[in-house]
């Protein structure tokens, strides 16, 4: 059994649908990525999963759970975490303010504590910056804090949109090592969304292509990597 | 002039000024946490925070006979104003502007114009059923002429200092330490401000938004509960309508100290608290030759005055003293 199912899901933006079916699984342990062009729902279909949207049709289950029309912030007591577009650092809470919120459900202190030494452990970045503001740090700093504020609980799956964007080579690099050691050493289930289609297939096991609101192609990352309409789009030529 | 009279006439201000200043602070904290998280201006804060008043008056009407000690007395008003104002503001969220939430900005604006409406008629029914119409507070001994026990140090011509300001500054004060407290240093506090900064991602991170906004509530609730027992001790007396004007000034001192900003609600507070009071006495220097033209502004003025000096300094600085000029969303 998959641990997270979309299944033709449609989601909308008042008239506008941006989601038109989407089915997608991602299996216990598995990093998927999800690629595409600018506009073709691969946030929207994020937000969906995680809560703040709500599709208008389909179903979407988490441990062989429906989790639709719940609200986000139950969804992600279940284990979900989800990094979101624009990194959503809150710029007027300190680095480590913005560790403690990630952390807000989880009540031991020993473990908040030893999740953010991890965190800084993971980004010693922002380990030297941890009494500034959030929205004082650099783009990237920024990318690596919400990061870091997601692992805070610890997740089962990570939903992660576009860690790489405004990134220079050296941080998307690091980021995606990153992406590969939190499933490799603690098994954490991931679905990645990415402009970087050659970063994000060189990582994950298995993809799907979105375009404009639809499944257009899936399968394993290096099948797609190899197909010649996404070489065309996706991965310059 | 005698310079005695001066620095008589300067004290005096210090100390009002003051004492007002305290209870606006207390009562501008109100708007201002709730402007934090739903950027709505509660126009029915000045109705809960006299509730409080009158529940403090009910509670040492009550009390008045009983021979408990006056500070219990104290303690009992306090803390049931501040459960009945807190649980008050609380269900007007709940009724009056969650329903709304989505609306353009003007809608709970308006609804919030009718609580306030509405709340001051069901105190004035609900106390004159009771036959009450002026709520003049019965304080406890201790409170008029000693304060904590002790006769007050400089209590004497200079200023008629009472045991009440004295009470009214303190608890001002502790209130106010306890929230800087809890907003900067409690997970609460966080998540008040995380949903105040972005209420979507706040979701994300696990808070329930609705949650933390009516806690928000009860909160601000309290606190103007509080300023409503304050300023029914310091004025001696309350009425179903004596929320609006402080009420203004109150929400004046949260604008003049940047709305969203707590400290800046306190800042705001005083400055005008003091600012007013100086106002009030500006026509003592007219003895001075060249500002015989201050002898025409009387006490009256107090509150014109106060209200252009807001407009000066919001001129100047629109985000307010403490206000952050910038265009990003909070
Ligand atoms: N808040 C919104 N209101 C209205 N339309 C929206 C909103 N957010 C997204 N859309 C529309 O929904 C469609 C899908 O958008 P979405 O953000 O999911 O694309 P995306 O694949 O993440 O693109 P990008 O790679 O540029 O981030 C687009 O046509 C977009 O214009
Ligand atoms: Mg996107």
């Amino acid at each position: 059994m998959s641990l997270l199912e979309v299944k033709g899901v449609q989601s909308y933006y008042g008239h506008i649908h941006a989601l038109k079916g989407v089915d997608l699984t991602v299996g216990e342990g598995e990093v998927v990525a999800l690629i595409g062009g600018n506009g073709a729902g691969k946030t929207t279909t994020l937000r969906t999963i995680s809560g703040m949207l709500r599709p208008k049709q389909g179903d979407v289950t988490y441990a062989g759970r429906s989790i639709v029309g719940m609200a986000a912030h139950d969804i992600m007591s279940l284990g979900i975490s989800h990094v979101p577009e624009g990194r959503r650092i809150f710029p007027q809470l300190t680095v480590r303010e913005n560790l403690d919120i990630g952390a807000y459900k989880v009540s031991n202190r020993k473990l908040i504590q030893e999740r953010m030494d991890e965190g800084f452990a993971l980004f010693p970045r922002l380990a030297e910056r941890r009494t500034q503001l959030g929205g004082t740090l650099s783009g990237g700093e920024q990318q690596m804090l919400a990061i870091a504020r997601a692992l805070m609980v610890d997740p089962k799956l990570l939903l992660l949109d576009e860690p790489s964007m405004g990134l220079s080579p050296k941080f998307v690099e690091t980021i995606f090592d990153i992406v590969e050691r939190l499933n490799r050493e603690r098994g954490t289930t991931i679905l990645l969304v990415e402009q970087n289609a050659s970063m994000a297939l060189g990582v994950a096991r298995r993809a799907y292509v979105l375009q404009t609101g639809e499944i257009r192609l899936t399968g394993d990352a290096a099948d797609v990597a190899r197909d010649a309409s996404v070489r065309e789009a996706y991965l310059g030529g | 002039m005698e310079l005695g009279i001066v620095a008589f006439v300067l004290t005096n201000v210090l100390v009002k000024g003051l004492l007002v200043g305290f209870v606006y602070a207390i009562i501008a904290l109100g708007y201002t946490m709730v402007y934090g998280v739903l950027q709505l201006i509660n126009f029915a804060h000045s109705e809960v925070f006299i509730t409080g008043g009158v529940v403090g008056f009910e509670v040492f009407r009550i009390l008045g006979p009983s021979p408990m000690n006056g500070y219990l007395k104290l303690a009992i008003a306090l803390i049931a104003a501040m459960i009945v104002a807190g649980f008050l503001n609380v269900l007007i969220e709940r009724l009056a502007y969650r329903p709304l939430r989505n609306a353009p900005r003007l809608v709970p604006l308006i609804s919030a114009i009718g609580v306030s409406l509405v709340l001051q008629d069901v105190i004035r029914f609900l106390e004159g059923l009771a036959g009450r119409f002026n709520l003049v507070y019965v304080l406890p001994d201790v409170f008029t002429q000693r304060a904590f026990g002790v006769p007050v140090p400089f209590s004497t011509a200079i200023v008629p200092v009472q045991g009440k300001d004295v009470i009214v500054i303190v608890v001002a004060i502790l209130m106010l330490v306890g929230l800087t407290y809890l907003v900067n240093y409690t997970r609460l506090g966080r998540a008040i401000r995380a949903v105040a900064q972005d209420r979507t991602t706040s979701g994300l991170m696990g808070i329930d938004a609705n949650r933390i906004i009516s806690l928000t509530f009860l909160i601000g609730g309290a606190l103007g509960g509080v300023g409503g027992v304050l300023f029914g001790i310091f004025f001696s007396k309350v009425d179903p309508y004596a929320g609006t004007i402080p009420g203004i000034k109150a929400f004046t001192a949260a604008v003049l100290g940047g709305i969203g900003s707590i400290p800046g609600a306190v800042l705001g507070g005083l400055v005008l608290g003091l600012l007013e009071n100086l106002i009030g006495v500006l026509n003592v220097f007219a003895q001075v030759p060249a500002l015989g033209f201050l002898k025409s502004i009387g006490a009256e003025y107090k509150d014109i005055g106060a209200f252009i000096a807001l407009i000066l300094i919001l001129i100047f600085r629109p985000a307010g003293l403490l206000g952050r000029n910038t265009t990003e969303k909070v």
